[in-house]
């Protein structure tokens, strides 16, 4: 048993360690990063597995107190059902990006020490019980995302990176003088000891401000609005390898911390009794997801459109996280957490796909997506199914996500809640839909596109010049491609990047019909934190 | 219930067959010999269920106990074929059979792009439709609905060109509110409600009504009520209930085999169906009977008033509107709206007649509808006429397709020996033994009936006894109403004297708006091809097409050709493909009306009526109604 709980602490350790070898093997060798990255996420991911089925059958948590100290002193690890859940999906996610920076890029050793740096910040919040010790996580995660972003190509991306410090540091000072409250009201800064020791604090005046510091740092973290401002430029800015990861999992992480904290060491029971904690939360929740619909549908660049909706998705999950408070119901806490792991998986994937196609066309706007279903009919496929999972058609992943979370809603009979979650889907429909017909029922190559082909000049602008640029264009869409895209058609695009493509969109649906199975995985979890 | 791997295979037999499909993309005779062979497969696995059924065994499958694998906590993935569901499955597909038949002549006839695609989409809307009827539970009806939504917006919006794009948005906005929103807010608040009692949360569907629903609603019965409109609104979309119908006339743009059997039969039945669930094996006409609403100002209604009242109203307002389309497909569009709501209407009278009528109505309408639009299809590939107004004298040139026409038109408005009749006469029925305000709905029955005659009959007249040279505007239909002192003939006779036998010329400048409208959007097709048919139609040949799918585009290729319609016989007037698929859809339309005791579609209505009063349909008759609902709600 003693063996088992190893596996936590090496979790984080081992990548953070990982991490430095692509530079020191570099001062010897060319593109060693790939191969540690790698090698370094199956041995994660197949770890995680281990540990996750542990979990699960044994049904008991996995702890694991660093250097022997007790809770009280020093810091624990906790493996339990929520958090192993976020901890494969991290993993998963992880090993499965590489599948397309190996000939996708950004390439460079450090790179991957960034990426490296990045997976144990994201499995240090996921599997740490210390409250400030998650801070620290939090900002391992934030400065290797910064990196990252700043890798990307041309000024912006370093405008981009710079937004980003500043508002996450700004969040990240915020989660920590919340901390700080709590800490001076109980004297801890352990999870289960602060449930224990919050209701029973004589200033809760000083509770309620720390609470209130959380909160407003973590809707940053999330991206929720009206704070999101950095999560679109980084999304887009980041390099195309990059985005899936971070749009992934760097929020995902956040909203599950965030949820963590309102579960486990505020508990449900008092937050309800806790005057406007859950009209805030609602309210940020639903306003977000109305708000990043609405900015997504009016964006051109497809990663940003898909940035926006993040915003939204993630918006739903802080509404869930208002009705676990407000209801206190285990529904919305379920459907929290498999629209975290849901849209997780999505995201990566669309972004994959997103990179795919920006690689094989440079098309980055959605006008670009037109007649994409013909000449990659795959990819353009697996896009469709993803897409489709988000706006929640069943039985793809959203959907599970979605009826949960609306389920909890109406059982705790939060009406305006449960019309916003169930509208969501038409305006998630919205922008997938643009996309959709897009890439299906547009014709490539018409006159939408300003550099139309040559025979617009060689028949002498003469009046009938439109026609006949159109409608060659039309008959055969593979010569008209050609003539606009041929300059980069030569770039490759390796079956590695279209599998994994693939591979999230069958995930997706597969995750469709474990609904029911994670609601069991996570039950012995609620019964402990809820009732 | 006997567990049983039928339902499901029926549900998959077309799901296979996509795979098929595209995987032999490249060889059209395959791809088209897979859809057949699934649709023969899919109506042999459902007829192998039906004799069992019909003795009152119901085969179920579930994903829990196959597989182990819980769909959502609480809600199992199940299929069922019980009479109800048997009776759509059968309807969907047997009439497929037949679908493919004459897709495979009208996607060749017209050698559309994309066929690929087209043939796996409907193969698609097929596996979900039958999912659809054999759906046990709210969750599993729900998740085949949206898959049908999203299958057949491929099929709306085939033609890639900017009007198919918006009809296609239009179609997906529309279906998606109807599932995605009021659906499965539906759903999620019966879940909640059934979680209230003692029985627990169920969505199952019970014939007569979920009982721990009945006992929820009495507890809350304005949630109870919210969610019942909640779910009629969410498959009301589907049924093109006013005011969600007007996706439907849009929809037409698609091929025509989609707009025959997908909508006119598959897709919104599928919502009629989903009413005739909830209104039977949700709530259950007890239930609805005495869960009164109140009404300020009129009283308490039971909760089957509103919804009979906004039915009666579509069936009357969508006739009225067909009868100013001159664009038959559209013509037949509203005319769908307004057969659809005959079924809601039927369904809502609660009475074991109506609702038999309301049932078989639904493979009545089905029949003659296809009928239809299978004529309006193959009028269409042969002549590229699509305005009513440009068939006069087109019997000569298709006088079986047109002799089909009639038979379905009849159906359509209830005249005896066709189907039609039957059904109208089980509602009327009912509608009078209730009594009372009933007499109202009963009213706009029959009123609706002298519409559909109205609407229908100068096709026919126009088709038949007038000519291309000698034909009048029909003063309610095209005109101002009232009609105008000029008529096509004085018209056209003039532009012929004018410009040299060019007729279809003097038809592009006639005043009506619509039409002038219709000049707007179709100048480009105009350039590229001004008179296909008369270039090729006189030497009797095929008109070889450039993109017409029937809607305003190629509103100027239509028409008789300048010498007018060449006398065919049956045999020559279109290919075997599509006139085999009308001759039979319209024999059946009459066999239907003729002896619907010897086909199955009536044993079943009353089957599933009886079964939804506990008793045999026989007797049903003899209990007053007002002891039927109390002693059935108990």
């Amino acid at each position: 048993m003693s063996s088992v709980d190893l596996l936590l602490p090496l979790l984080i350790a081992v990548p953070i360690l990982a991490a430095t070898l692509p530079i020191a093997l570099g001062l010897w060798l060319d593109r060693t990063g790939w191969t540690v990255a790698t090698l370094t996420t199956s041995a994660l991911f197949i770890g995680a597995t281990a540990l996750a089925s542990i979990v699960y059958t044994r049904g008991a948590d996995v702890t694991h107190t660093l250097g022997g100290y007790s809770r009280e002193f020093g810091i624990e690890l906790v493996a339990d059902q929520f958090s192993m859940l976020i901890v494969l999906l991290v993993t998963a996610v992880a090993t499965g990006v590489l599948a397309y920076t190996r000939r996708g890029g950004p390439r460079g050793n450090t790179f991957y020490t960034a990426y490296l740096l990045l997976t144990a910040g994201l499995l240090g919040i996921s599997l740490t019980g210390d409250v400030f010790n998650l801070f620290v996580f939090l900002e391992i995660t934030s400065l290797a995302t910064y990196a990252l972003v700043a890798s990307g190509d041309g000024p912006e991306a370093a405008v981009a990176s710079l937004k980003y410090l500043i508002l996450g540091t700004i969040a990240a000072s915020m989660y920590l003088i919340g901390v700080a409250f709590v800490f001076m009201a109980t004297g801890t800064l352990n999870m289960l000891e602060l449930a224990d020791a919050i209701p029973a604090a004589e200033s809760q005046t000083l509770i309620h401000t720390g609470v209130a510091f959380i909160v407003v740092g973590f809707a940053v973290k999330v991206a929720q609005w009206p704070l999101h401002t950095w999560q679109p430029s980084a999304y887009q800015q980041a390099p195309d390898g990059v985005t899936p990861l971070i749009a992934a999992l760097v929020s995902t992480a956040s909203a599950y911390a965030f949820g963590r904290l309102i579960v486990t060491v505020f508990g449900v029971e008092y937050l309800t009794a806790m005057p406007n904690a859950a009209a805030v939360v609602l309210t940020i929740g639903c306003v977000s997801v109305l708000a990043g619909t609405i900015l997504a549908v009016i964006q051109t660049e497809v990663k940003r459109m898909l940035a926006y909706s993040s915003v939204s998705q993630f918006g739903l999950v802080i509404a869930a996280y208002g009705v676990v408070i407000a209801g206190r119901s285990e529904t919305a806490f379920i459907g929290a957490a498999i629209h975290l792991v849901g849209h997780g998986l999505v995201k990566a994937g669309l972004f994959l796909g997103v990179a795919l196609v920006a690689r094989s066309y440079d098309a980055r706007t959605v006008d670009e997506y037109a007649g994409l279903a013909k000449s990659r009919p795959i990819a353009a496929g697996a896009i469709a199914v993803l897409l489709l999972s988000l706006v929640g058609v069943p039985p793809g992943v959203g959907f599970v996500g979605k009826w949960y979370i609306a389920l909890g809603a109406v059982q705790s009979e939060l009406w305006p809640v449960a019309a916003v979650i169930f509208l969501s889907t038409m305006l998630t429909l919205a922008y997938a839909a643009r996309l959709l017909e897009k890439m299906y029922f547009t014709p490539s190559a018409t006159a939408e596109r300003p550099h139309a082909p040559a025979p617009v000049a060689t028949d002498g602008g003469d009046a009938g010049p439109d026609d006949s640029a159109a409608e060659p264009a039309r008959d055969e869409p593979g010569a008209a491609i050609a003539a606009i895209r041929g300059d980069r058609s030569e770039a490759p695009v390796s079956t590695g990047m279209v599998a994994i493509v693939v591979l999230a969109a069958l995930g997706a649906v597969a995750l469709g019909f474990a609904g029911g199975t994670i609601a069991e995985l996570l039950d012995p979890f609620l019964t402990e934190v809820i009732n | 219930m006997v567990a049983d791997i039928r339902p499901l295979a029926a549900v998959l037999v077309s799901a296979v067959a996509i795979v098929l499909i595209v995987a032999s993309h490249r060889r059209p005779n395959l791809r088209e010999g897979w859809s057949v062979v699934a649709a023969l497969a899919k109506f042999g696995i459902i007829v192998s269920m039906l004799p069992a059924v019909m003795d009152g065994t119901v085969f179920a499958w579930s994903l829990r106990e196959s597989t182990g694998i819980q769909f959502l906590s609480g809600i199992d993935f199940a299929l069922r074929a019980d009479p109800l569901g048997i009776f759509f499955a059968l309807l969907a597909s047997f009439l497929w059979i037949f679908t493919s038949f004459y897709a495979i002549g009208y996607m060749r006839g017209l050698d559309e792009h994309s066929q690929t695609r087209f043939f796996a989409s409907f193969a698609a809307s097929l596996s979900a439709a039958v999912g659809i009827a054999f759906a046990a539970n709210l969750v599993t009806i729900f998740v085949f609905y949206e898959l049908l939504s999203l299958v057949t917006y491929p099929l709306v919006a085939h033609n890639e060109d900017s009007e198919a794009r918006i009809a296609g948005r239009k179609y997906i906005t529309y279906t998606f509110f109807g599932g995605g929103v009021f659906l499965l807010a539906g759903t999620a608040m019966i879940y909640w409600l059934t979680s209230l009692v003692r029985s627990g949360p169920t969505l199952a569907f019970e014939a007569g009504g979920m009982d721990a629903l009945a006992a929820a609603a009495q507890a809350e019965p304005v949630y109870a009520q919210a969610a019942f409109f909640l779910l009629i609104a969410g498959f009301g979309v589907k049924a093109a209930l006013m005011p969600l119908h007007s996706w439907l006339a849009d929809a037409m743009v698609a091929p025509t085999p989609v707009s025959g059997l997908l909508h006119a039969v598959a897709v919104v039945k599928s919502g009629a169906f989903g009413i005739a669930r909830v209104i039977l094996e949700v709530y259950g006409p007890g239930l609805i009977h005495d869960l009164p609403l109140d009404v300020p100002g009129i009283g308490t209604v039971g909760l089957n008033i509103p919804v009979a009242i906004v039915a009666a109203f579509t069936l009357t307002a969508a006739s009225i509107i067909a009868m100013r389309k001159d664009h038959l497909k559209r013509r037949l569009a509203y005319s769908t709206t307004a057969q659809l709501s005959y079924i809601v209407l039927g369904l809502s009278m609660l009475h074991p007649y109506a609702m038999v009528g309301a049932l078989f109505h639904i493979p009545a309408h089905a029949f003659a509808k296809l009928t239809l639009f299978f004529c309006a299809g193959s009028i269409h590939v042969e002549t590229h006429t699509d305005y009513i107004s440009e068939m006069a004298g087109i019997g000569k040139r298709m006088p079986l397709t047109m002799t089909a026409f009639t038979v379905g038109a009849a159906g359509m408005a209830g005249l005896p020996p066709v189907a039609g009749f039957v059904s109208k006469f089980y509602m009327l029925l009912g509608a009078g033994s209730m009594g009372g305000e009933y007499w109202l709905f009963a009213a706009a029955l029959l009123l609706s009936a002298v519409l559909n005659v109205a609407y229908f009959w100068p096709v026919v007249y126009t088709a038949f006894f007038e000519s291309e040279d000698r034909h009048d505007a029909k003063p309610l239909l095209e005109f101002p109403r009232g009609g105008l002192v000029e008529s096509y003939a004085d018209r056209s006779d003039a532009d012929v004297a004018a410009d040299g036998g060019q007729p279809t010329d003097g038809e592009a400048d006639r005043s009506d708006p619509e039409r002038a409208d219709a000049d707007e959007d179709g100048t480009d097709e105009y350039a590229v091809d001004e008179y296909p048919s008369d270039a090729e139609v006189p030497g009797g040949e095929q008109v070889s097409s450039v993109d017409h799918h029937g809607d305003f585009d190629d509103h100027l290729t239509g028409g008789p050709p300048a010498d007018g319609w060449p006398r065919r016989s049956p045999s020559t007037e279109t290919t075997w493909l599509m006139l085999a698929p009308i001759a039979v859809i319209a024999t059946g339309a009459v066999v239907l009306g003729v002896g619907p005791d010897y086909a199955v579609f009536l044993d079943l209505a009353r089957q599933i009526v009886g079964g939804v009063f506990g008793l045999p349909f026989e007797e049903l008759t003899a209990v007053p109604f007002d002891r039927l609902v109390t002693e059935v709600s108990t």
